[in-house]
């Protein structure tokens, strides 16, 4: 170990200096093992020894500006996804010509089409191809977090989406997700924050999921429906009462079909969990104000694209006050860019995201040094996520003893790190999407915009725990769906027992293997007659073991 | 209240004092039938009917002009309605509840939903479950927040189980709840018996010994569950003689619930839920889509209640749908998104055989917006009844938050 520590202290101070007390006592080979378990997910066969090699910090700064990391094995494995090869606009008119395909038949059948009646349910060419690419959806999350070579990168789209989370099973969410993470959350996923909200707050699926599209000013009517109500009165007129009837009942559906004035919905989440929080101190009148300044912030359809558009006839031009800032009466569309803009640098902003980060990366309960530090980087640096992502990996919390193998892993965190530990190749059918999603994660799936819960009591519960128990000893086992892995690349097979176990310590758990449960690992590959069921045994208890839950 | 728990750790450490073996107690309260293992032995069971079901055609207003003027090609003829009390009726693929009625332990209440007028399937169903309509970042659900402000029943690992793959909103939060696929298959998997046992003591030690903090409580709760289900052996459960639960996802849900209510497993919370109920195209009348899609749930219903047959006594099912379907009828012999719908309870303790809520009328301006039933009960008013009069929740002001609770506002269904 001495010699360990030595080097981590050199490589560490030149760098860095002061404030890295915590992190010089950490050894290099310990170091790399914690920075692989939170800024990536976890290490691939062989890379806490690369990482400790290069150093740990020249490592970091490199994740930190991910564009210079050659990722070419990540675009190799992206090529075999379709949906990718889909622009927004493409998806879109697929997902609404499929919608009006099944209406017709619907309506078909309802008019006695026998034939089409009892060919309900056989699926459309359309739809079958839909619905293939509706399955890489999840699969891309895991492929990408299991080969990329950018894992910051990685793990803050996984943050983001989750921050700023949009549920897919959300009607029209379900085709315009793919591009709100392709467009939206991967371009800006390590850039500014600001830019990030705002590329959020005008992208289709966040309008639509958050009801933005049917927020409009009280009383505003949509041009071509007060032209149609103008016609409808005239030719009202002119049946002269008969049609009285008629008309209500055109009206009525008319009425039906009206925007219901102001939906604070998107307002308020935007306060409390994308930008101040909850305990900014905002009122309900701030809520409102909101909605009113992002009145008109909605979707055009024009030639079946799901577009953001600016509804200037939706847009409430009165005066608004949020958090004592005035925005003056006509300002139109740019009030909106300028409201996203004073909450992207708001104090209390910085703090609440701060606070996340740090949950994150940190601790489920962060201390107020890494807030305060990713605080004072933020401001510096008017929201730029590497100088803040930096600033919390600076801090002493950061390395503490107490903070290392601390945190449980999320469902997609065990998953993926126990995929890339053994050197296993996820394809591109949605099975371990599936197991993700078995594990309590279903991606893209958390229907409160909260999103999934950073920490531990949100994960660990009875049946999630022996799940992954179960995908531990199947993954060890080779035999589950949607992914292959070479054991014999990572734990060789061994006669010696010991051996095995130091092996499996050593290349699975990173060395942190209790004494308790090395005794177990003992006692229960005894019994085993044959070297290659002892190595899968063995390599499933670990996984499925306390030690590999957390990172 | 002292629970069998609280008696037995009390009378356990007296023996233990005496040299007795503590083991003994155990055995001896467990051999006893009577006793229940754990809290007050109540269980309450939520269905969830997803996807908005119709509860003009489920319970009928069969006394109503307008119910058979606004739907001239789906409403349910009269002489096919089962009869309730001269204005409503079953649908008559829900006639097996009939029994159910005529012995006082089914009640329904009518025009029940949310205050909010959101016609979106996801928003109104988080907000049901939630049970906070209009805020969208509600944590935790309400089934949840009951577990963990009433304290009384003592935690076991079956305490609140959702049947399903994942945990749904209303039990997810901070207490422990299990989301369960099927019951024959939790736990360890493995192909031949003997090496699921080994790999589950093998899984045991390793997070007895190296396990700390939550995830050491979780694992003794997962491995205590293991244990408490072998010991019970789904794969053998029978139903009571001639009781036949429907095919599919949730007639199985419902037998795997009896199961863990005979078993004593401690359940006192279950959910589950059935689909289909987004009738927008050939809804049909007395028979057709709606009324398959009836069948099943109402088998379900009344195969679950003469299984579980005197335990019926401690068991209340509740059942409720995010909203309900517009009167008229639209362009393709369906129904569009509603308002109001109709909700069951079903057990021991409800004082059945009556509709409850005050009934709006169809007529033009009884309408929501013109179109939809109105609502009448909250369902919250609804929900929190039951907590409170068949599992005895005292503190239900954090369980409904924002909706102070005023017992001159509940639909009456509860207290017999």
């Amino acid at each position: 170990m001495t010699p360990r520590l030595i080097l981590a202290a050199t490589l560490a101070v030149p760098l860095c200096p002061g404030a890295l007390t915590a992190q010089a006592l950490a050894s290099a080979h310990d170091s790399a093992v914690h920075v692989l378990n939170r800024l990536a997910y976890g290490p691939l066969p062989g890379q806490v020894d690369a990482v400790s090699r290069e150093g740990v910090w020249h490592w970091v700064e490199r994740q930190l500006d991910p564009e210079s990391i050659d990722n070419g094995v990540l675009e190799v494995r992206e090529s075999d996804f379709t949906l990718l090869a889909y622009s927004r606009d493409e998806l879109s008119r697929e997902f609404l010509a499929l919608q009006r395909e099944r209406r017709e038949r619907q309506a078909m059948v309802a008019q006695g089409d026998t034939a089409e009646a009892i060919g309900r349910g056989m699926v459309s060419d359309r739809g079958r191809h839909m619905r293939r690419l509706a399955g890489q959806v999840g699969q891309l999350v895991v492929v990408r977090a299991t080969v990329s070579n950018r894992q910051l990168h990685e793990v803050m789209v996984d943050f983001w989406t989750n921050h700023f989370n949009v549920y897919l099973a959300k009607g029209l969410d379900r085709v315009l997700l793919p591009g709100y993470i392709e467009e939206t959350i991967r371009p800006n996923a390590m850039g500014n924050f600001g830019d990030l909200l705002l590329a959020t707050a005008r992208d289709p699926a966040m309008l639509f999921y958050l009801d933005n599209v049917q927020s409009v000013a009280p009383g505003s009517m949509p041009p071509e429906l007060v032209r149609r109500l103008e016609r409808m009165s005239r030719s009202g007129r002119r049946a002269n009462g008969t049609s009285g009837a008629r008309m209500d009942s055109l009206l009525r559906q008319v009425e039906a079909r009206l925007p219901r004035g102001l939906n604070e919905n998107y307002a308020r989440e935007l306060l409390e969990l994308h930008t101040v929080g909850v305990d900014a101190g905002y009122t309900q009148q701030d809520v409102e104000d909101v909605a009113r300044i992002l009145t008109g912030w909605s979707l055009s359809r024009r030639d079946d694209r799901l577009r953001y558009h600016f509804n200037a006839w939706a847009h409430d031009a009165g005066e608004k006050w949020v958090m004592g800032e005035r925005f003056p009466e006509g300002e139109g569309e740019q009030e909106g860019r300028r409201l996203l803009a004073m909450l992207a640098r708001h104090p209390a902003t910085m703090h609440h995201v701060s606070r996340k980060l740090c949950a994150r990366f940190v601790s489920d309960q962060p201390s107020p040094g890494c807030v305060d530090a990713a605080v004072a980087a933020w401001r510096r640096s008017d929201g730029d996520i590497p100088t803040i992502l930096r600033a919390m990996f600076r801090t002493p919390e950061f390395w503490a003893e107490s903070n290392r193998g601390a945190k449980v892993k999320s469902p997609l965190e065990f998953t993926v790190s126990a995929v890339r530990v053994l050197g296993g190749s996820p394809d591109d059918s949605p099975g371990m999407a599936r197991v993700v999603g078995q594990l309590g994660q279903p991606l893209y799936l958390q229907a409160a915009p909260t999103g999934y819960p950073e920490t531990q009591e949100d994960w660990v519960n009875s049946g999630a725990l022996l799940n992954r128990m179960n995908v531990a000893m199947s993954l060890a086992g080779n035999s589950l769906r949607g992914v292959t892995i070479d054991l014999t690349a990572v734990v060789p097979l061994a006669e010696d027992t010991d051996q095995l176990i130091d092996a499996v310590d050593d290349r699975l758990l990173g060395g942190r293997m209790s004494a308790t449960t090395r005794a177990v690992l003992r006692r229960e590959l005894e019994s085993l007659p044959d070297v290659a069921s002892r190595r899968a045994l063995a390599v499933g208890l670990a996984i499925g073991g306390p030690e590999f839950q957390r990172q | 209240m002292i629970t069998r728990r609280f008696f037995l750790r009390a009378g356990t450490m007296a023996l233990a004092s005496f040299g007795l073996d503590p083991l003994f107690l155990d055995r001896a309260a467990y051999a006893f039938p009577g006793l229940r293992p754990a809290g007050k032995g109540k269980t309450l069971v939520c269905l969830f009917q997803r996807g908005a079901v119709d509860g003009l055609n489920m319970v009928v207003p069969h006394g109503e002009q307008a119910y058979y003027r606004d739907r001239p090609r789906i409403a349910v003829p009269r002489n096919r309605v089962v009869d309730l009390d001269g204005h409503f009726g079953l649908h008559p693929e829900l006639d097996v509840l009939k029994p159910l009625w005529d012995n006082g332990s089914l009640a329904i209440v009518h025009a029940a939903g949310s205050p909010d007028d959101t016609r979106s399937h996801f928003d109104a169903q988080d907000y049901m479950e939630t049970a906070t309509p209009g805020v969208k970042s509600t944590r935790d659900g309400w089934l949840n927040r009951y577990c963990q402000h009433d304290q009384e029943h003592e935690a076991t690992p079956f305490r609140a189980v959702a049947f399903g793959p994942q945990l749904p909103r209303i039990l997810g939060g901070a207490a422990p709840s299990l989301a369960i696929g099927d019951l024959r298959t939790f736990g360890l998997q493995a192909r031949r018996p003997e090496s699921k046992d080994k790999l589950t003591r093998a899984f045991e030690s390793l997070y007895q010994g190296s396990a700390t903090g939550l995830l050491a409580s979780t694992s003794e709760e997962s491995f205590e569950a293991v244990q408490m289900l072998r010991e019970v052996d789904p794969t053998q459960y029978r139903p009571a003689d001639g009781v036949d639960y429907p095919r599919g996802q949730f007639g199985q849900s419902l037998m795997q619930i009896a199961q863990l209510i005979k078993a004593g497993m401690g359940l006192e919370v279950a959910f589950a839920d059935i689909g289909g109920w987004d009738t927008h195209v050939n809804q049909g009348a007395d028979e057709g889509q709606l009324a398959n899609r009836l069948g099943q749930f109402g088998q379900g219903m009344a195969a679950f209640s003469a299984d579980l047959g005197e335990l019926m006594a401690d068991v209340v099912v509740l059942t409720m749908s995010e909203f309900g379907r517009t009167v008229r009828e639209n362009g393709n012999r369906g129904t569009d998104h509603g308002h109001a719908t109709a909700m069951m309870v079903m057990g021991g303790s409800v004082r059945g055989g009556s509709v409850y809520g005050r009934w709006p009328g169809l007529d033009g301006s009884d309408l929501y917006q013109g179109r939809d039933l109105a609502v009448t009960t909250d369902f919250r008013d609804l929900f929190a009844e039951v907590l409170q009069g068949h599992l005895g929740a005292t503190d239900l002001g954090p369980v409904f938050p924002g909706h102070p609770l005023d017992p001159s506002r509940f639909p009456g269904v509860m207290g017999r």
